[in-house]
């Protein structure tokens, strides 16, 4: 009996492991998440080409001399009249600076003559601040007041570190990181749950439909072909995550050593162990602890580890449920508004993630990772700020026996769906199915 | 010696009841037609004996002993509607269809190259099924249900979709599978491969088996006493000098020169008694006893039982 279920786990992993489309989206999959989050650099850069041009018009006479240039501006005082200096489309805007500006009595005012600029207009804004605070403070007359003001505007650098009791050192953290390791993780499981969920239920309503199900059921129990097929197609989903820790670990242990530059690899990993001496640091402490993290095999192993056992766990969940709703169906369209039941679940736990990523330990983020139907995204968005055990083990026990619970369900709303052909049924007539005999 | 006996099987789904009572017994060795019209219950039957759904009562006895889930490697199951993985290699499908009937990998490849040999299909080993037509994934619908050597293999409507070749083909298949010792079961509307190749058939009819036997006797319990006259005048004057000797008689229209009468015989009437009245008042050509098609019994029974 067991190698029945065997054999069908095999047919329905093979047939879908060595399937062009499954080779390209592993390969490519990665790229894409790497561009994706390159782009915005990239844009940037590509941007930044053209300088633009912004005519200063100062009637304070105390402002245009100060403001300084950028890459991505430059400013001009210009001799022409004003109408005409307004007139001129050829400049990016022109800043007209009031009288009353040192005095707070007036504002100053930038008209563009293209679409404006988020960047430029702040930096403008803290420049004028930074000119009148300048100002202020000379026009109070102390002495050495360079000196001072450099002595007084010190750079510091917040680390934050994880206070774990029992342990000799305190591991260092970081919210940012940690907020986008587990928004990636979530979506990540989002995106499997729903994927390889919705296979499992294309494959059982093509089965259906071409009547290939009729021979296979003469030698298979249903509830063993349902189950081969959920463990088949949640291997092939394993499978993927597994190519991807590997390629992981072969960039983190081999690839970064040997792209970043020596002097950083041993800043990020004194910055890791909270030995660094702020005076000597020279790299954004947020790409320091980036590049710590992701040349720890260990802590990229845990992370995987837990996303795993949420996605096994998930998947069994809700893969059952559209185990049943496939049986039950002849077409993919009649499938729509069944799916709602599964569908609706994983994109609200979706949506309380990303809440609960800014608050990971609020009652209502603790809750949501409990309960089945969310807690595989839920928690899988906490993990990464480091919560205690029990939380995670509590639901994982839950969603394992919720799992189990529900695949008992859907086996007997599977062994009556895949014999009903014609009629589109309800959400009511599964749930009855589901109390036969 | 029975391969396979029902006793007694009932069947109830919500609203309608598929199965009322029905026994059979199927003899080991013989093809055995399973005969009734749609929605009758044939299917919810053989569902049955392939242990695919469990009756809400009576008993399904195979080879000896209450039917279990391990039975279903001793059984060929061919559906009516059916259909393979498009995606899947021939071969490759065919090895996991035989497999799933407890077959090793090895010795369903050995036996697949032999039928794969047989009808000339080697060539198709490689191709995906999508590649095939019809009747070409009907030949290795076949063969995967054979593959096994069941001793039970249930056929459902394998005709149906056939061209007239392959069908010929199959049927030769088929009986040389009950030479070599398998009993058959075969599901079916299409009487004349009833007559053709069953020895026993059972007729159900909403839900309830009305007629069972050997095809042989069936159709002579239906033609008793029944028989064609041909006349080359009309033969309404002897209606009445025939009166006393038969139930009834009916005269059908003249047709190429000849007129035939239908009639059907007293039980103590003499078959010579009627000659000799008939070949005295008309000019008589002929006389045949009228052996009823499965057809018409399968017609006359139906409606008997629907009444």
């Amino acid at each position: 009996m067991a190698s029945k279920i065997g054999l069908v786990i095999r047919r329905e992993y093979m047939e879908r492991v060595s399937k062009k489309s499954f080779i390209i989206t592993t390969i490519l999959m990665p790229i894409v998440m790497v561009a994706l989050m390159l782009a915005p650099a990239l844009i940037m850069m590509m941007s930044t080409t053209d300088t633009k041009t912004i005519a200063v018009i100062d009637d304070s006479g105390a402002i245009a001399q100060y403001l300084e240039g950028n890459e991505e501006v430059h400013f001009i005082t210009p001799d022409q009249p004003r109408d005409s200096v307004m007139a001129d489309d050829s400049l990016f805007g022109v800043l007209v600076i009031e009288r009353g500006i040192l005095t707070g009595n007036s504002a100053a005012k930038l008209y563009t003559n293209a679409a404006g600029s988020i960047s430029i207009e702040s930096n403008i804004k803290s420049q004028i601040e930074n000119i009148i605070e300048t100002e202020k403070l000379k026009a109070y007359n102390i002495e050495n007041l360079d000196q001072i003001l450099d002595d007084v505007r010190t750079p510091i650098t917040l680390q934050t570190f994880r206070n774990e009791q029992g342990k000799d050192e305190s591991s260092s953290s970081s919210s940012a990181i940690s907020y986008a390791i587990g928004v990636a993780m979530t979506f990540l499981l989002y995106m499997f749950l729903l994927l390889y969920g919705q296979m499992v239920m294309t494959s059982i309503i093509e089965e259906k439909n071409n009547r290939v199900l009729e021979i296979v059921v003469s030698s298979v129990r249903p509830q063993q072909l349902m189950m081969g097929k959920i463990i088949g197609i949640g291997l092939v989903a394993v499978t993927q995550i597994l190519i991807w820790v590997i390629l992981m670990t072969v960039i983190s242990s081999i690839v970064l050593p040997a792209l970043v530059p020596a002097d950083m690899m041993s800043q990020a990993s004194a910055f890791n162990a909270g030995t660094i001496d702020a005076s000597t640091l020279n790299a954004d402490p947020d790409l320091l602890h980036a590049i710590s993290i992701f040349g720890n095999v260990g802590y990229i192993l845990e992370i995987f580890g837990y996303l795993l056992l949420f996605l096994i766990g998930g998947f069994l969940f809700y893969s059952s449920i559209y185990a049943a709703i496939g049986s039950a169906v002849d077409n993919i369209q009649d499938a729509g508004q069944l799916q709602s039941v599964v569908v609706f679940p994983i994109i609200i736990g979706l949506i309380f993630a990303m809440t609960a990523a800014s608050d990971p330990n609020s009652t209502m983020a603790l809750v949501l990772s409990l309960v089945p139907f969310t807690s595989p995204m839920v928690m899988m968005v906490r993990i990464p700020f480091g919560i205690p055990s029990w939380e995670i083990i509590t639901s994982l026990v839950l969603l394992y026996i919720s799992f189990i619970f529900m695949v008992w369900i859907a086996a007997k709303i599977y062994r009556v769906g895949i014999f009903m052909y014609g009629k589109k049924p309800t959400v009511r007539e599964l749930i009855r199915w589901a109390s036969y005999k | 010696m029975d391969l396979l006996t029902v006793e007694n099987v009932s069947k109830q789904y919500t609203g309608h009841k598929a199965l009322d009572d029905v026994s059979l017994a199927v003899p080991e060795g013989s093809i055995y037609g399973l005969l009734g019209p749609n929605g009758a219950g044939k299917t919810t039957l053989i569902r049955i004996i392939n242990h695919i759904t469990a009756p809400d009562s009576g008993k399904v006895i195979l080879d000896g002993h209450q039917l279990t889930a391990d039975d279903v490697a001793m059984i060929g199951y061919l559906p009516e509607e059916r259909g393979l993985y498009k995606k899947m290699k021939v071969g490759e499908q065919a090895l996991f269809f035989a497999q799933l009937k407890g077959l090793s990998r090895s010795e369903a490849n050995y036996r697949l190259r032999q039928w794969f040999d047989r009808f000339d299909i080697n060539n198709w080993w490689n191709k995906k099924v999508e590649e095939l037509s019809k009747g070409m994934a009907q030949k290795i619908q076949f063969i995967i249900t054979v593959l096994h050597e069941p001793k039970l293999l249930i056929f459902d409507e394998p005709f149906s979709g056939f061209d007239p070749i392959n069908a010929a083909l199959l049927k030769d298949e088929i009986l040389r599978l009950r030479d070599n010792g398998a009993t058959v079961i075969f599901s079916t509307h299409n009487m004349s491969s009833v007559e053709e190749i069953c020895d026993y058939m059972t007729l159900i009819n909403r839900s309830r088996n009305i007629l069972s036997g050997r095809v042989a006797d069936v159709k002579a319990s239906y033609a008793e006493g029944r028989y064609d006259l041909t006349f080359a005048d009309d033969p309404s004057a002897i209606a009445e000098a025939i009166t006393p000797m038969v139930q009834n008689h009916v005269i059908f229209p003249r047709e190429n020169g000849r007129t035939r009468m239908s009639v059907k015989l007293n039980p103590d009437a003499q078959l010579r008694d009627l000659i000799e009245i008939a070949n005295k008042n008309a000019d008589l050509r002929g006389i045949t006893e009228s052996v009823p098609s499965i057809n018409d019994i399968f017609i006359k029974a139906v409606e008997a039982s629907n009444q």
